[in-house]
């Protein structure tokens, strides 16, 4: 990661060029670096020590098994690069989870030949997993990620390492797979805002501020319609009979508004949230407003996901 | 990756096994405890892997260190020293067992290991020694891939394969650079294995001395010369002159430690061999006379004896020129010849009687010398290696009494008489004949070849050799003490075990002979591949050669062993079989370079459009490789590949290698 800050754009668009997203990304030379491990730097100074005392103690025999580790070190890089080299990554997809959680994102390895083994992948923010891939065969991965906003969660290069077979170097690889999970806001306690179509209020109040987004307007009155929607202003006007009209009045289903809560647009957020999750579970129909958004009302899983997940992308331009 | 990393079952196994192997050859040299010890450790270990026990506490691990310091020193008296040193190291190798963790921790051991391996070299470096390192060092590279390998129940066979197959790839870099690294002198001086007892020629002698040698087949040196080997009789191999007689035992004298070279002139046609010699402890090397050895640090004394500045105290090659016509000393130091004529002032009266009633009855020195051989051949002499016991008068009771003895009691009693006649005259031990090995063409000299024997000094013609042993029983000299001491039981007693004894089996004695012969050339081509030989090596490989040439071939060969092996490894042309496929990926690799990138499932077609819509400056040269591709692969018809390749050369001229990559999907 430290890589990563230093001269963070001129990598990304190396990177880029040299490893193109994609949800289907096949390790191959250009994609796989390789230095030596910290392990690896020890054990050359552990070869230097033997050295050392193959040549005072003018031992041969010394000295061949000193070159022996040397060359089963240099063996070791063709060892190491070709236990990353040829492996399919895919994205997996992942569930949406909410602010607070781990987010778990899927990743399929498919080795088109060998075992690659102890071949370990994450960010680097977390810890990385260490799988085996059966020869042929393939392996799913799940990695999970703290998430820190709400919104897409996307964790950008996933790193894909292996030390394996003798922990003296490590090849690695950068690669974007695109991946990116969904998450909703914090579900956080509170009043249920005032939802007008809950109950019936004298204008009085309304007046005095609440609700008074929800006016879409006036219409001609009709029969059946309440009386206590009448306009008197206006039919005192002469304007004649005049019901104004609410959106969300369409039946008794509450109406999670937005802008029906004061404070900080996240906690805001978070108070609908706690709403829809939990209005879902009691399987009670509601709407959602977001502004110029209206939603429902409706009931059902594919509500809830679609409630959330407005709630989710909130203000925000990215979009799937 | 900062958290412990535990340690897997086949790390784990492998450590263990590797550690047995890694102790193993030491065991000849450490004291017991330690066996109890690392059964302790082990065993402490599988509990704490199976978690029936815990790590050891912070105090107990220092209470065991400081109890193997402490055993240390007990067994060994010091903890300096290599001995003490390697004991300690062991025991660390051991106690680091009980206490690792992590992964770092066994990487620690691994490492150590390593070490304890390259400290075995020290003590044993035979060929068997050799070989058998390979096994703990593959051990050793099994447990650090069972270390990395998931915590998973896998098999440990796999791993051991894994750790071979690696150890095998290596070898050929390994051999190069054994060859072509070059030798450096010792860096700085380190603690010496202690000497072994060292059988072999002493630099004081009686005749007990060398019976005892003769009970042992050890190897002293083995000679290969560069010419025809010379016959037996004339196999004559100096170690050390005595010039001292006390009355009961021949040895050195003072004045031949100092360093003043003798006179001497060479004649005739001079003689080249090499010697690998073993250890001996004593600083003199082995030649035929007159022997000229080309080292700094080997001097000609003025006993012609060659002496070394330190002890041989590990195996030493060495080339030597020998003139045997060579004419010594004709005029030499006064002091010399009253060194060769020195006596105890009394003792042994009959011989020295015998001495003037031989000198009365010769005048000629040169006489007085063929009538005592003479007097050996004729009289009922024998040769046998358990002379019946003598009393004080040892020359005496030889001459008079006994009449049976070996090489030194022969070249003790000429000498003797010799000097009590007033003819200068020494005893000079050594060496004599060797094995020939027919299947590597060299002599192998062996302990039971030593032998004694004399030169006297005449005006003029210098010293003189002569070996009084071959009137007695020339069959010694002709063909080596076995043949000379059939019936004796006493030869080789000491090893019973030797295939000499059974050198009549043909079959067995070649296999002896091919043994003997590996391990002459691995004496010589591994062990003494240093210096002076590694510089001759590459100088007959590759004639004259500087370091920097050198560093250039090392480099060279090596790159393409790596290369030769990355393409056995990696067999790239696996990668992509299909020609036409490979085609497509360059042209997916273009596209992809410009941004437009092909999605899962998406067929050529399709993305050929999409791309020509994205890319409106290059749709004609899309559209054509679409159409060649799909005619190609799915209308199988016969593309001439070059038309596709010429229309990717196309798009690849158009695309800028620097291209910005515009963010698509």
């Amino acid at each position: 990661m430290r890589t990563m800050r230093l001269l963070p754009r001129t990598r990304e668009r190396w990177l880029l060029k040299r490893i193109p997203p994609g949800p289907n990304v096949r390790l191959d030379q250009r994609r796989i670096f390789i230095m030596p491990s910290a392990v690896g730097m020890a054990f050359m100074v552990a070869l230097l020590l033997m050295l050392v005392a193959a040549i005072n103690y003018q031992n041969s025999l010394a000295y061949a098994l000193t070159f022996l580790l040397g060359s089963v070190f240099v063996v070791t890089i063709l060892h190491t690069w070709r236990n990353l080299a040829g492996l399919v990554l895919q994205a997996g997809g992942a569930d949406a989870v909410f602010l607070g959680e781990q987010a778990r994102l899927r990743i399929r390895l498919e080795s088109r030949g060998r075992l690659y083994q102890a071949v370990a992948l994450g960010w680097p923010a977390g810890e990385l997993q260490r799988v085996d891939v059966p020869a042929g065969g393939t392996c799913e991965v799940e990695i999970s990620l703290p998430s820190e906003r709400r919104g897409w969660l996307r964790p950008g290069r996933l790193r894909i390492e292996s030390r394996f077979p003798l922990g003296l170097l490590v090849a690695w690889s950068w690669v974007d797979l695109q991946l990116a999970a969904l998450v909703y806001p914090r579900p956080v306690e509170g009043d249920l805002p005032h939802a007008v179509g809950m109950d019936d209020e004298d204008e009085g109040s309304r007046a005095q501020g609440q609700g008074v987004d929800d006016y879409q307007g006036l219409r001609n009155w009709q029969p059946g319609d309440s009386r206590r929607r009448l306009h008197w202003k206006a039919f005192s006007r002469g304007q004649g009979l005049l019901v104004k009209e609410f959106s969300a009045l369409v039946g008794q289903e509450p109406l999670l508004d937005l802008d029906s809560l004061d404070g900080d647009l996240e906690a805001r957020l978070s108070r609908l949230c706690h709403w829809v999750v939990e209005l879902s579970a009691r399987q009670q129909p509601f709407a959602l407003r977001l502004s110029e958004l209206t939603i429902g009302p409706d009931a059902g899983a594919d509500h809830r996901s679609r409630c959330l997940r407005e709630l989710a992308l909130f203000g925000q331009q990215e979009q799937g | 990756m900062s958290s412990i990393q535990p340690i897997p079952r086949n790390g784990l196994v492998w450590l263990l096994v590797a550690q047995v192997l890694v102790i193993l050859p030491h065991l000849g040299h450490l004291p017991l405890w330690i066996i109890g010890l690392w059964l302790g450790c082990a065993t402490w270990r599988i509990r704490i892997f199976r978690m029936q026990a815990r790590y050891p506490r912070g105090w107990m691990k220092a209470l065991m260190m400081i109890g193997a310091g402490f055993g240390v020193y007990f067994s060994r008296g010091s903890l300096i020293g290599l001995e003490a040193g390697v004991v300690l190291l062991i025991a660390a190798f051991i106690l680091k067992l009980v206490e690792m963790r992590s992964r770092r921790d066994a990487l620690v051991l691994v490492f150590l290991g390593f070490f304890i391996v390259v400290t075995s070299y020290l003590f044993n470096d035979s060929l068997l020694a050799g070989l058998y390192s390979l096994l703990p060092v593959t051990a050793l590279l099994a447990a650090m891939i069972g270390l990395q390998q998931s915590a998973g129940g896998t098999h440990p066979w796999p791993t051991l394969r894994l750790a071979g197959s690696l150890l095998l790839q290596a070898v050929p870099l390994m051999l190069l650079l054994f060859v072509l690294f070059p030798r450096f002198g010792p860096l700085w001086s380190l603690p010496q294995p202690k000497e072994r007892a060292v059988s072999g020629l002493a630099d004081s002698m009686s005749p007990g001395d060398i019976a005892e040698l003769s009970r042992s087949a050890a190897l002293a040196f083995r000679a290969s010369f560069e010419g025809p080997i010379p016959e037996r009789d004339r196999l004559y191999w100096r170690a050390v002159t005595f010039e001292r007689f006390d009355g009961r035992r021949w040895s050195q004298s003072f004045a031949a430690q100092v360093p003043q070279a003798p006179q001497w002139t060479p004649r005739g046609t001079p003689l080249r061999y090499s010697i690998v010699m073993q250890p001996s402890g004593r600083p003199w090397l082995y030649a035929l006379d007159v022997g000229e050895v080309a080292a700094d640090d080997v001097r000609l004394m003025s006993d012609f004896h060659l002496q070394r500045r330190h002890p041989v105290d590990k195996p030493l090659l060495y080339q030597a020129t020998s003139w045997p016509d060579a004419l010594r000393e004709p005029k030499p130091l006064p002091a010399t010849l009253e060194r060769s004529l020195q006596l105890p002032g009394e003792g042994n009266p009959r011989a020295r009687s015998w001495a003037a009633q031989l000198r009365r009855e010769h005048q000629d020195p040169e006489a007085v010398v063929q009538a005592l051989l003479r007097h050996f051949n004729r009289q009922p002499y024998g040769y046998t290696l358990r002379p019946p016991p003598v009393g004080s008068e040892i020359v005496d009771d030889f001459l008079f009494e006994t009449l049976n003895g070996f090489c030194i009691h022969y070249a003790g009693a000429m000498t003797f008489v010799l000097r009590a006649a007033g003819i200068p005259a020494r005893v000079v031990a050594g060496y004599q004949g060797g094995e020939f090995n027919p299947a590597g063409n060299y002599l192998s000299v062996r302990q039971l070849d030593a032998h004694a024997w004399v030169e006297y000094w005449i005006a003029e013609r210098g010293w003189v050799s002569v070996d009084p042993t071959f009137q007695v029983a020339p069959e010694r000299i002709e063909m080596g003490l076995e043949e000379a001491l059939v019936d004796e039981q006493g030869l080789l007693q000491e090893s019973p075990m030797t295939l000499r004894r059974y050198r009549d089996i043909g079959w067995l004695n070649e296999l002896r002979f091919g043994w003997e012969n590996l391990n002459y050339g691995w004496q010589r081509w591994v062990l003494d591949y240093q210096g002076e030989r590694q510089l001759r090596t590459l100088e007959r490989m590759f004639g004259n050669i500087d370091a920097r040439q050198l560093g250039l071939l090392l480099v060279a060969c090596a790159a393409a062993l790596i290369a030769l092996l990355a393409l056995l490894l990696l067999k790239p042309w696996k990668f992509e079989r299909d020609p036409q496929l490979r085609l497509y990926r360059r042209f997916e690799r273009l596209l992809a370079r410009r941004g437009v990138i092909r999605q899962d499932g998406e067929g050529a077609r399709d993305f050929a459009e999409r791309a020509a819509l994205q890319l409106p400056s290059m749709a004609e040269a899309i559209g054509e490789f679409a159409l060649l591709y799909e005619r190609a692969r799915y209308a199988g018809e016969a593309v001439d590949r070059n038309r596709m390749q010429n229309v990717l050369a196309r798009l690849g001229r158009r695309l800028p290698w620097r291209s910005r990559v515009r963010g698509t999907l």
